[in-house]
């Protein structure tokens, strides 16, 4: 295992640590990724990854418009909003 | 006051009581309770149209299969203009425009929902105490040390309190990896996970999507099988809602087992347990052998990856499920100079510090340099895992295992994280394979605590598991002892 790069794990993440906290969350993952890597033992060359476990239970729905969620439905938890849009700090000059 | 739904069915439908004054019961106590099992607990005034209804259906001798029921839901699953918080900061102001699939069946069979049980964060935790709103308190007491105050299990403990307290009927839980079942184990309730695929996700707020499933916490295994008739059903809404022919559950469970029953009982599950949690299983097998039930010992050989396995998974889908919360289309919003720091300060200060820290483990196992070593890997002994359980019910019919390695423990008493994740040693090769468990109260501790065993079936199999575990819980008698 190489060692934990915390930064550029929380910068993946979008979580802004506090400085105080990187250690604790460095340290904590280094634990906990320690103790998964007993999987390394198996042999796994064989096998085929399983995404889900109903794999063969699909069922295809007729394509039928729907009317379920009005525009303000979907605004009315927007912590800021204006007419029909989320609003959000100016992104392009 | 603790009664079964069809008891309670019985005195409405005999007008011993009305569907009102059976509401105003429920939530005076849950009002007065100190166990902080509820996030949100609904007036009258908010189901006044649905107990009058309720009250109306009774009145003309067609009452639907839940009529006037007061359910609790875990504060997960999304519900129409009610407050749904995950018991996260983040979603702490979060009214849903619309019903979770699972909610909508409760309702539309007639129970009424008294209030959003506590949970923790985002379900991710095994004690209740990663919760926003604090931790839950388990109704019992260690009878040697009764000043302490108990975890009731998690993520689904504010749904086990309420109903061990006898505050809600039954509570709707979500299990990933034992949420259910691990917490109706430490507060002697029953607790269902049925096969994942079975009751729809949609409108239930996502952990891991490979996993979550939607379960009842009852009173009674009856109880259990009645609430798994409303909710198991297929939705064209949830891309893994199984479309499989689903059983009437509640019919028949009482019946005599007519052929001869083989259950397995993992060696390897019982290597290092102590003697409180190995006479539950001893028990539990000296009141089946009279009932055309015969054990064998059986032995999985993966047993000791299923909780890397799923420490890798789980998180991994975590981190990408709760990506959705960024501060701009719904939740706490915290101010930034640009769009990049609202996501940075929203998320950072609107999670707590368990869903950091897994939202960090799914960052790392899925980035690049690192995917293929552990998160594909993990999905590969996934597999393994299931074979191991298919290769047992080759022989067996079910399962037998304990709940959980202990009983209720001290809030705040575990704080590392390993020995948090190891509560679900039990419940979470079962949630890997996908397969349906349940939990039912087995017995007391030597302090006086509820012990839980678990029932494992094959696939789809909930009408056979429902009546081995209403045999076992006829025959163990736990509400009587």
């Amino acid at each position: 295992m190489s060692d934990i790069d915390i930064k550029r794990i929380s910068y993946l993440a979008k979580l802004k640590l506090p400085h105080e906290k990187e250690e604790f969350y460095a340290n904590s993952l280094k634990d906990i990724i320690k103790w998964v890597d007993n999987l390394k033992k198996i042999d796994t060359s064989e096998i085929e990854p399983l995404h889900n476990v109903t794999e063969k239970t699909v069922s295809i729905r007729t394509d039928e418009i729907n009317k379920s969620n009005s525009v303000d439905d979907v605004l009315s938890n927007a912590p800021e909003r204006a007419q029909n849009f989320f609003k959000v700090p100016k992104v392009v000059e | 006051m603790k009664s079964s739904i069809s008891h309670i069915k019985d005195s409405l439908r005999d007008k011993k009581i009305s569907v009102e004054e059976l509401y105003d019961e429920f939530l005076i106590k849950a009002k007065s309770s100190k166990t902080n099992s509820f996030n949100l607990l609904l007036d009258k005034e908010n189901n006044i149209l649905s107990i009058k209804e309720s009250q109306k259906r009774y009145e003309n001798g067609n009452p639907l299969p839940l009529d006037g029921i007061p359910l609790g839901i875990k504060d997960l699953f999304c519900t129409k203009g009610i407050r749904t918080t995950a018991s996260s900061k983040i979603l702490s102001n979060f009214t849903p425009n619309y019903e979770s699939f699972v909610t909508q069946k409760l309702l539309d069979d007639g129970s009424i929902f008294i209030g959003k049980n506590n949970c923790d964060e985002f379900a991710m935790g095994s004690s209740n105490e990663t919760s926003f709103f604090g931790p839950v308190k388990n109704p019992w007491k260690n009878k040697n040390v009764p000043t302490d105050d108990l975890v009731p299990g998690g993520s689904s403990g504010g749904s086990a309190a309420a109903v061990a307290e006898g505050t809600c009927v039954a509570s709707m839980g979500t299990d990933t990896g034992g949420s259910i079942r691990q917490p109706a184990s430490l507060c002697g309730i029953v607790g269902l996970k049925p096969t994942f695929g079975s009751c729809s996700r949609w409108g239930i707020v996502a952990f891991a999507s490979s996993l979550d499933q939607a379960g009842p916490l009852t009173n009674s295994v009856e109880d259990a099988a009645l609430i798994l008739n409303s909710i198991n059903k297929h939705d064209f809404n949830d891309t893994t809602s199984s479309n499989h022919v689903r059983e009437d559950y509640s019919n028949g469970i009482n019946d005599k087992l007519d052929q001869k029953i083989k259950i397995g009982i993992p060696s390897d599950y019982l290597k290092d347990v102590s003697g409180d949690i190995l006479s539950q299983i001893e028990n539990a097998k000296k009141a089946l052998i009279k009932h055309n039930v015969e054990f064998e010992d059986v032995e999985f050989k993966t047993t000791e990856y299923a909780l890397s396995t799923y420490y890798i998974l789980a998180p991994a889908e975590a981190s990408s499920n709760l990506a959705r919360y960024d501060g701009i289309r719904f939740g706490v919003r915290e101010d930034g100079k640009s769009l990049d720091d609202i996501y940075l300060n929203s998320r950072t200060k609107g999670f707590g510090n368990e869903v950091t820290r897994r939202i960090l483990i799914g960052a790392y196992v899925l980035s690049a340099g690192y995917y293929d070593a552990y998160y594909r890997k993990a999905q590969k002994v996934r597999r393994l895992i299931k074979d191991d359980f298919q290769r047992i019910f080759n022989d067996v019919d079910f399962i037998l295992t304990p709940t959980t390695p202990n009983e209720a423990f001290k809030i705040g008493n575990k704080l590392d994280p390993i020995s948090m994740y190891k509560n679900d040693i039990y419940t979470v090769p079962t949630s890997l394979a996908g397969l349906p468990g349940i939990s039912i109260p087995s017995g007391l501790s030597t302090n006086g605590l509820p012990l839980g065993i678990q029932f494992i079936g094959n696939y789809f199999e909930e009408k056979k598991l429902l009546q081995i575990a209403a045999l076992a819980e006829k025959e163990l008698n736990f509400n009587e002892q």
